[in-house]
């Protein structure tokens, strides 16, 4: 990963884009950019776009088990929809300034970061339902968000990134109803989904932003629009209902709703287990990566093919 | 689409390989502050694919994102996978990024209209149409009668 940049732009063109984004201005591809923005937008988009790749791959696995041929149909579409995600992610990404071929051979290498909940395994059929509501409504909140960052290309395709998220949640929704509303068996088996991933949700928005001058520009220039604690409650106060609707339990007993306050306390978790994921160092990181470096190669002579197809 | 438009940028094969794009693109953007052109051409890599969509017989095309592949063929199949999953669609284009010409994002300005332009718009003959549907009013309760 390249280390940041130390700002070195004319000030004047500084000066005049500052202003602009501060009027609520998008800036498009190839407008001058100053180089810590691009620097900042190109690896939040790169690691939005992996992470959609990376995402692909733990329910990917339940494609083959669904237990019926409606769900594995839906999941077949949802798990299309969030390799197109990456397609459409890398594009933008692109545009500030890094070749795809990098980027992917970044990721496949183990170079590049991805979401921490993508680092996980998904143990049992129960863990589709999670990941579908929770794990896609937890980056619904960031993504929705992001759709009035600065950048206009990316806040073009988090608009459609958006709507096709929203399918997921709605499906998830449906395995969940069905397995809370099933047998004993079936409801423990979503309970203890619910265990094992409540900690990978806590940590991904991250840990409370440090009041920096770092975050003040982020914020300013609007490559993010919300505090990652901001985004944290946004995300609890939508989805802590819905475990307990269907009478299942928040796997932490700590968590409380603050009285008279739209805000929730919860136990601190360890930040460190983020860090060393965020690190390719979670339970499955190696083994994903090294399924996507597998394909990768496994699939080199399609990509060559095409192109000699396309040449000839 | 890399909306990096390059004005002094020599056609195909000149151009840098996948990716140099848009970085250059800001960099020449021929931004019209700079003292560069108004239009140009966009700065993409070439195997860049801009793709249209027509959701219904009679809409326009829309560009709804790009797409990456070696030649056209395969630009439209890929188009049809990323593009037209779920919603309507009857009719895809692309054509190569590269060789679409667009005005600088700094030319925008050019857009303004410098003058007034109220009588282009069917909004400033109100009083003529008032007169004209009173007097069809008239002229109908005359007939009710």
């Amino acid at each position: 990963m390249e280390a940041r940049p130390q700002p070195q732009d004319d000030p004047e063109l500084l000066a005049r884009f500052t202003e602009r984004i501060a009027a609520g201005d998008q800036i498009e591809a190839g407008e001058w950019l100053p180089g810590e923005y691009r620097f900042e937008a190109q690896r939040l988009i790169q690691m939005h776009a992996n992470s959609e790749i990376m995402g692909a791959l733990p329910e990917r696995e339940w494609i083959p088990r669904a237990p019926t041929l409606a769900r594995k149909m839906a999941l077949t579409a949802k798990v299309q929809d969030e390799v197109g995600h990456g397609m459409l992610l890398y594009r933008v990404a692109e545009t500030l300034g890094r070749t795809r071929e990098e980027m992917i051979a970044e990721l496949v290498e183990g170079r590049a970061r991805f979401h921490n909940v993508f680092h996980y395994p998904a143990e049992t059929w129960a863990d589709v339902a999670i990941i579908q509501v929770f794990v896609d409504g937890a980056a619904m909140q960031t993504q929705g968000a992001l759709r009035s960052c600065s950048y206009a290309p990316y806040a073009r395709v988090l608009k459609r990134i958006c709507y096709e998220e929203d399918f997921h949640i709605q499906l998830g929704l449906d395995v969940w109803r069905t397995l809370a509303e099933g047998t004993p068996r079936q409801r423990a088996m979503l309970q203890d989904a619910l265990r094992r991933w409540w900690t990978p949700l806590i940590h991904f928005f991250g840990m409370p932003d440090r009041v920096s001058p770092h975050t003040e520009k982020m914020l300013a220039w609007r490559i993010k629009v919300k505090s990652n604690e901001e985004l944290r409650q946004q995300f609890l106060r939508r989805f802590v209902p819905i475990i307990l609707e269907y009478g299942l339990e928040v796997p932490d007993p700590g968590l409380r709703r603050v009285d008279g306050e739209d805000r929730y306390v919860y136990t601190e978790p360890d930040w460190e287990e983020l860090k060393r994921v965020g690190r390719n160092g979670g339970p499955k990181s190696a083994e994903r990566l090294a399924l996507r470096q597998r394909f990768y190669r496994q699939h080199a002579w399609v990509r060559e093919a095409v192109i000699q197809w396309a040449a000839a | 689409m890399g909306r990096g438009v390059s004005a002094e940028e020599p056609p195909e094969g000149a151009r840098e390989p996948a990716g140099g794009g848009a970085v250059r693109g800001g960099d020449a953007s021929g931004a019209a502050g700079r003292g560069g052109s108004w239009e140009g051409r966009l700065d993409a890599p070439p195997d860049v694919w801009a793709v249209f969509l027509q959701a219904r017989t009679r809409d326009p095309h829309i560009h709804v994102g790009d797409v990456h592949a070696p030649d056209a063929e395969m630009a439209l199949l890929v188009a049809k996978e990323n593009y037209t999953r779920r919603d309507p669609c009857v009719n895809l284009w692309v054509v190569r990024a590269g060789e679409i010409h667009a005005t600088t994002e700094d030319a925008a300005e050019m857009f303004a209209p410098a003058t007034d332009k109220s009588y282009r718009f069917g909004g400033s003959y109100r009083k003529q149409q008032q007169i004209y549907h009173s007097g069809w009013r008239l002229s109908h309760r005359d007939e009710d009668q």
